[in-house]
């Protein structure tokens, strides 16, 4: 099973009620097969954005981030009970990359641009490349007629 | 006067020089060669650089949005390009899928810089950027 994160966004509410959506949003994960690995709580805060989410605007928001491990094919059911769920404003999934570790190339980025490799290749794609500014074309091309509009 | 001291500097004294050791690279034989170039790696050769992600070894995160707002203008929201943020491309390429994503998600804002952040320490200038630009 893949890891997904769920980032969600739930309305103000109090304490208790927030404890009932988590614990229904859990749920439904839990009976999809899924397992959780982590829930972040990053707070109750004002949105950068209004949003409207079944017909109300939303200002404020309590933003949790879930790290679940599921079956893809359970994802957008996931989505779909999510968006039905009054108390989730927004919601987005994210699929979990592994971290690959890349070595700096800034190095050869800062080079002159004769000896950057992506224009040396760029001026050996060009050498094979008909120039449109210098080409004219040639009336014995076996054509009865000319092509183009003069 | 002259003529003698010259002939005393030119017949004479030479003859007592030769009894005595002449020190001179001529003569000897050097015995150890050290004083060859040896084949050593350049002293001068500059360190490599590296972006600023790269060196503290930073991934960026759409969760880590005070991060990503760094690199976003303050009076626009927009993203300021790789030839400003000093960033190698692959690290360029995944704060812009991140600040995105984090747009997307509603934990950064699309066009202004969130004001909690404005104070936070520059990363670059966007007055001077490494390559110029038409602006």
């Amino acid at each position: 099973m893949p890891t997904y994160e769920v980032a969600l966004m739930l309305r103000s509410m109090p304490k208790p009620e927030l404890k009932t959506t988590l614990k229904r949003i859990s749920h439904a994960i839990f009976d999809r097969g899924g397992i959780i690995r982590n829930i972040e709580n990053l707070g109750h805060r004002p949105m950068p954005y209004k949003t409207s989410a079944h017909g109300l605007v939303h200002r404020e928001a309590n933003y949790f981030v879930f790290k679940i491990d599921t079956a893809t094919k359970a994802v957008s059911d996931l989505k779909e009970e999510y968006s039905r769920d009054v108390d989730v404003i927004r919601q987005r999934v994210f699929k979990c990359e592994e971290s690959s570790s890349n070595n700096c190339t800034l190095e050869e980025e800062l080079l002159p641009p004769a000896y950057r490799d992506e224009v040396k290749k760029m001026i050996e794609v060009g050498k094979t490349q008909v120039n449109r500014f210098t080409y004219k074309f040639k009336y014995n091309s076996g054509l009865d007629y000319y092509p183009f509009q003069k | 006067m002259s003529l003698l001291r010259t002939f005393v500097s030119r017949y004479v004294l030479p003859n007592t020089y030769r009894t005595t050791a002449r020190f001179s690279s001529t003569d000897t034989k050097l015995s150890s060669n050290d004083d060859e170039p040896v084949a050593m790696p350049n002293p001068y050769k500059k360190e490599r650089r590296q972006c600023i992600l790269c060196k503290l070894n930073i991934k960026p995160d759409y969760k880590n949005y005070r991060l990503l707002s760094q690199f976003q203008s303050p009076y626009t929201g927009r993203i300021y390009g790789r030839h400003i943020t000093g960033l190698c491309k692959t690290k360029q390429e995944q704060v812009e899928s991140e600040i995105k994503k984090a747009q997307n998600c509603a934990y950064m804002p699309y066009y202004y810089k969130d004001k909690t952040f404005l104070k936070d320490p520059k990363l670059f200038d966007p007055e001077n950027p490494i390559r110029s630009h038409r602006f």
